[in-house]
């Protein structure tokens, strides 16, 4: 089962690139996708497939990264149709709803828009090893230390909760089925029965997660941990790449002024 | 060499002790073993080595260093080891390799360090084809070994155990087992915490825990053969050597030392051609 911000393991030119570079980049991507007109989308949505070829994913990853948010995607095309103004095409219309030229243009942009953002942060994720984004999160963040932001205690928040997602979930099935052999009941009795038998799920699990962070302190602990800055394994090292990367950033953000500065306009 | 003198712990203060007056001393390089009931207090003794838990009274020395400065804690830490009992509490990374670097970037090693520390103890474990697997993926066995790969990159001159393979199936327990062994080989000193009797059958001094106390202390041979007493504690001994004593018991020629089946079935042959020869 494929799912959003699943790491795909590799390594291809972008699965080696700094993950410092590619979060900056995802920012600024995500920030010119959502300023920019169509020919920074175009642009953008070049890239992005470049980037996607360039790292091995099956081209079928753009689709099925879009799947959790397809319900989203259609309201926003329906809203943007039906509800924005502009020139109402008399031959399509429900009542007082009409399709607007204006709203096909918006609707479509939005969604565009939208699917390139989702694209963006998927390329992140499947291309980044979940370690390798928090020490990248860790290291931009670090600056920050200076007005108190404890950047190496944060990142390794981030570390152990990811580390305990599995072990999470796994927990929950096992509670679960403890309560199942016990005719608990997950599946009928309506919203009210369902939510309550969930709600019999929150409390063991709850606990068994105070009991292990317990344990895990004292682990932490035993091996030489107190907070404040400790040394990494793998120190970030900027390559050719990650320059090169940085160039197409800075190349795309000088495009998308100039395009709003000429106001090269779409119709 | 550790030494505690008269430790004396309570958790509460207005409850019992948990430790009532533990004085002991483990030398660099032995495989020590503590056994005892539930609730005996060895956890809590273990606990006590590498400055976990902090005496009431008493003191405990580590090299000479007193594990109540806190100034000396972190290479107290460093060179007595810990393992859990509980192989999903004590992982901290995301993947095996990085959960090893976990102690050493605490000393704050330099990476190229870390990196080689890192490869050669889980090489010493075995498990240097899992270093990039997320630890939710690997057997309850594999953990505890990565576990105490962690420990390893720390270059301890002690580690302390507590049940390692209590959450364990016996294949995996036998794995995790005779690394331990081939790490008394290299010269860390072991203590062992378990309820497996025949882990410990080679232990160069046994402690027998009750009560919070020292009840006896021992090779293996003077202790494990102890069977009615050691039943009554509810711990029991290794079948061999039960076996064993109840041949004896019943009047054959045994020597009702050995403790393990190699050397029990060499004796039971022996008097079994014997017999024959007899005949």
């Amino acid at each position: 089962m494929v799912h959003l911000g699943q790491y795909f393991p590799g390594d291809s030119v972008i699965h080696r690139l700094d993950p410092r570079v590619k979060i900056v980049s995802t920012i600024v991507m995500s920030v010119l996708i959502l300023w920019g007109e169509i020919p920074s989308l175009m642009l953008i949505t070049l890239l992005i497939l470049f980037a996607v070829g360039a790292s091995g994913l099956p081209f079928r990853h753009l689709i099925i990264s879009l799947r959790p948010v397809r319900f989203f995607l259609l309201i926003f095309l329906f809203l943007h149709l039906f509800f924005g103004e502009g020139v109402h095409i008399a031959s399509v219309s429900w009542g007082p709803f009409s399709l607007t030229l204006e709203g096909l243009y918006r609707g479509l942009t939005v969604v565009w828009q939208f699917s390139l953002l989702i694209w963006g942060s998927s390329i992140l994720t499947a291309t980044t090893f979940p370690s390798g984004l928090v020490s990248g999160l860790e290291k931009l963040l670090r600056p920050l230390k200076k007005i108190g932001v404890p950047s190496h205690d944060l990142a390794l928040m981030v570390s152990i909760a990811l580390r305990f997602v599995p072990t999470f979930l796994e927990e929950l099935e096992r509670i679960k089925d403890a309560q199942k052999a016990r005719c608990a009941d997950f599946r009928s009795g309506g919203p009210v029965g369902r939510t309550r038998a969930a709600a019999g799920l929150l409390v063991p699990l709850v606990l068994s997660f105070v009991r292990r962070a317990d344990d895990l302190i004292v682990a932490m602990e035993a091996r030489g941990f107190r907070s404040g800055p400790r040394t990494n394994m793998n120190e970030m090292q900027m390559a050719r790449a990650d320059y090169a990367a940085i160039t197409v950033m800075v190349l795309l953000t000088v495009f998308y002024i100039l395009d709003s500065l000429t106001a090269f306009g779409w119709p | 060499m550790i030494e505690a003198r008269g430790l004396i712990f309570k958790y509460e203060k207005s409850g019992d002790p948990v430790l009532k007056d533990i004085s002991l001393e483990i030398l660099e390089g032995t495989y020590v073993a503590i056994i005892g009931p539930n609730g005996c207090g060895k956890s809590s003794l273990l606990r006590h080595l590498d400055g976990l838990l902090l005496p009431d009274k008493g003191e405990l020395l580590v090299d000479g260093m007193r594990t109540r400065d806190t100034g000396s804690l972190r290479e107290i830490r460093r060179m007595v080891g810990m393992v859990f009992q509980n192989p999903d509490t004590q992982i901290v990374g995301t993947t095996v390799e990085e959960d090893v670097s976990f102690g050493p970037g605490n000393l704050g090693l330099p990476p190229l360090e870390i990196r080689e520390r890192v490869d050669t103890a889980l090489d010493l474990v075995g498990m240097k084809k899992y270093a990039k697997r997320p630890p939710h993926t690997l057997s309850s066995g594999e953990k505890q070994l990565v576990a105490i790969a962690g420990v390893l990159a720390m270059h301890p001159k002690y580690i302390a155990l507590d049940e390692p393979t209590a959450y364990l199936d016996p294949s995996a327990r036998m794995i995790v087992f005779r690394v331990l062994k081939k790490l008394h080989q290299e010269g860390i000193a072991i203590i062992h915490v378990t309820h497996h009797m025949e882990e410990i059958v080679d232990a160069d001094e046994i402690f027998v825990m009750n009560g919070g106390k020292i009840i006896q202390r021992g090779k293996p041979a003077e202790v494990l053969t102890r069977i009615a007493w050691l039943k009554e504690l509810g711990l029991g001994a290794p079948r061999v050597t039960e076996l064993l004593c109840r041949l004896k018991g019943m009047g054959l020629d045994i020597i009702a030392e050995s403790l393990t089946l190699d050397d029990a079935c060499a004796q039971i042959f022996s008097l079994i051609e014997g017999k024959a020869s007899e005949a």
